[in-house]
């Protein structure tokens, strides 16, 4: 559905990405992480045309976005971090303007997409007496009227509280249930990324240094937390079957059953007080990635 | 996707922004000004004589529609090119300040046809605006002098003396001269439509434009400039005074048309292309 192709883009002489590729199946919620600077927000930039690549290239359905911009952008709706409506009008006003440049503005289906977004009572008052909640479900609207097959999502939780956090992730995975539709989901928030994305990239200083789906972030090898009175009678144990003992963490094979190894531990007379199991979270993997550069910023 | 429902959104921002107001407020207020004056004694005997010196009636042409043609012919160029700039040097910089262009990069539309659009948007608010001057002119000089009576035209500057004692010429002229100042004031607002698109602020898109303008201005009035007037901006932009004339000199109005229209189709390339140049981050 969106292919990213070898992006490169330099800005006065320095480069802000360096060959980033990935793509973006039909129905997949996918998710760009990095730190600020990264280079996520010019990735968007030139998905949806407004930059310009030094070289690469970016294909919607096929189409290429440099190439033909216009018909590449029919069925892309998008929604950035703080959005800007024009203050001055209503809600419907803005969304009639903004309908203007991809179409013809089909008010039943703006009315379902308004009482969708729950923004009804609402939607004939000005945008400036608009909470910040009640403006990115406007931009969800906005999004949504081209009956849109991708989303692109540029930081769309920001700012909200967590009841606005919740209810958006859960409208988004509802989309993709209802009309599977495609999502890349632009932000620094891991744990949101976490919930809602099928696969991530992480871009650090222009560079994408990971990507893959969210389910393969487990390792090869199984993560235990262990408290025990023994830790050096506890590695000499796990050794011969593989096993890496970490400070309080056990590194086990996959091939490995965790349950004969406790076993083992405990009948050595060794005393364990926990023994839990330990799931590497996107954080976990950002970290470590973190780690390999620290010259990179916090996220 | 529907060139006219595009302009239609364009012209609702435009007119739903209380600034674009300014000038229409500016514009009132200094027109009562300027018929309270003509209402006065001295004022009168001033144009009793300036008519009589050149041999016409006071009572025929000391009318709304003379009244109209001096408010025009004092205020557009100065006052008027005030607001033109302001408007046409916001329309795409503020957007870009203000960040709806993200939204509008959204969708599927060219950055050309997004700037005709705009800029459509606003050659239409620089004419009406002038017929708005131009119309509420009359209707305020008619209220303090009465509907009738004839057009009486004198401008050295630029040469122009006419008289018209019928009031259907004289208006129908007037009228003419009111779409020539529209098509001169056009100019103006090209030229702060090109720096609109360029990076920079709203208001340095205003000032330049009018430094510019101001500059063309002085440097014409300069005494050793005079032979070359004809290659300042402004100069032509007064050409639409040839359209009061008795017999209309087609050829010297069409001369300056085509300079103004050929500028404003350059700025606004030059504008285009600086614009399609740009990136915009999200």
């Amino acid at each position: 559905m969106l292919e990213i192709d070898h992006l490169e883009k330099n800005f006065h002489g320095s480069a802000a990405l360096k060959g980033v590729s990935f793509r973006v199946e039909r129905g997949q919620i996918y998710g760009l992480l990095g730190h600020n600077g990264a280079g996520k927000s010019t990735t968007l930039g030139i998905i949806l045309g407004m930059v310009a690549p030094t070289q690469g290239e970016v294909r919607i359905d096929g189409v290429s976005v440099q190439q033909d911009r216009a018909r590449a952008l029919r069925k892309v709706g998008a929604i950035f971090e703080a959005p800007s409506f024009y203050e001055y009008l209503s809600g419907w006003q803005n969304l009639k303007i903004l309908m203007s440049y991809s179409g013809r503005f089909d008010e039943a289906l703006a009315k379902e997409v308004v009482e969708r977004v729950d923004l009804t009572k609402r939607i004939h008052s000005k945008v400036q007496t608009y909470s910040h909640g009640m403006r990115q479900r406007l931009a969800l609207a906005q999004a949504l009227l081209p009956e849109p097959e991708i989303l692109l999502l540029d930081e769309p939780t920001d700012g909200l509280d967590p009841e606005g956090i919740k209810w958006f992730r859960d409208f988004i995975l509802e989309l993709r249930r209802e009309r599977g539709m495609t999502v890349l989901f632009n932000s620094h928030l891991l744990a949101e990324v976490e919930q809602m994305c099928d696969r991530i990239a992480i871009l650090q200083g222009g560079e994408l240094v990971f990507e893959g789906p969210i389910k393969g972030l487990e390792e090869e090898l199984q993560r235990y937390h262990i408290e025990s009175d023994n830790a050096e009678k506890v590695s000499a144990l796990i050794t011969p079957h593989g096993g890496i003992m970490e400070v309080d963490e056990l590194l086990l094979p996959n091939s490995i059953d965790p349950a004969h190894v406790l076993r083992d531990i405990v009948q050595s007379g060794v005393m364990v007080r926990s023994f839990t199991p330990k799931h590497r979270s996107l954080e976990d993997l950002y970290m470590e990635i973190k780690q390999q550069n620290p010259s990179t910023p916090r996220a | 996707m529907n060139f006219l429902a595009q302009l239609r959104g364009e012209l609702r921002k435009l007119f739903a922004r209380p600034r674009t107001y300014i000038g229409y407020v500016a514009f009132l207020a200094m027109e009562i000004l300027i018929l309270v004056v003509y209402k006065l004694d001295r004022t009168q005997a001033l144009a009793r004589k300036q008519l009589q010196t050149n041999g016409l009636e006071f009572d025929t042409y000391y009318s709304s529609l003379s009244i109209t043609f001096t408010i025009m012919t004092l205020s557009m160029f100065v006052l008027g090119s005030v607001f033109f700039a302001l408007v046409a040097g916001d329309i795409v910089a503020k957007e870009n300040e203000d960040g709806n262009l993200r939204l509008i990069f959204a969708r599927p539309i060219s950055r050309l046809r997004l700037l005709l659009v705009k800029y459509a948007a606003v050659c239409l608010y620089t004419v009406s605006f002038v017929f708005f001057v131009g119309i509420s002119g009359y209707l305020m000089a008619v209220a303090a002098v009465g509907w009738d009576g004839g057009l009486f035209v004198m401008e050295p500057k630029m040469k122009v003396f006419a008289a018209y004692p019928e009031w259907s010429e004289g208006a129908s002229r007037l009228a003419l001269g009111a779409l020539g100042i529209g098509f001169s004031m056009i100019t103006i607002s090209s030229i702060a439509f090109m720096f609109s698109c360029f990076k920079m602020k709203p208001a340095a898109a205003t000032i330049i434009t009018l430094s510019i303008l101001f500059v063309d201005m002085i440097l014409q009035n300069f005494p050793f400039f005079r032979p070359y007037e004809e290659w300042f901006i402004t100069w032509r932009m007064s050409a639409w005074l040839f359209l009061m004339e008795t017999y209309l000199p087609w050829a010297k109005v069409m001369e300056s048309f085509a300079f103004l229209l050929g500028l404003n189709a350059t700025v606004f390339v030059i504008g285009w292309l600086n614009f399609q140049s740009r990136d915009f981050k999200t």
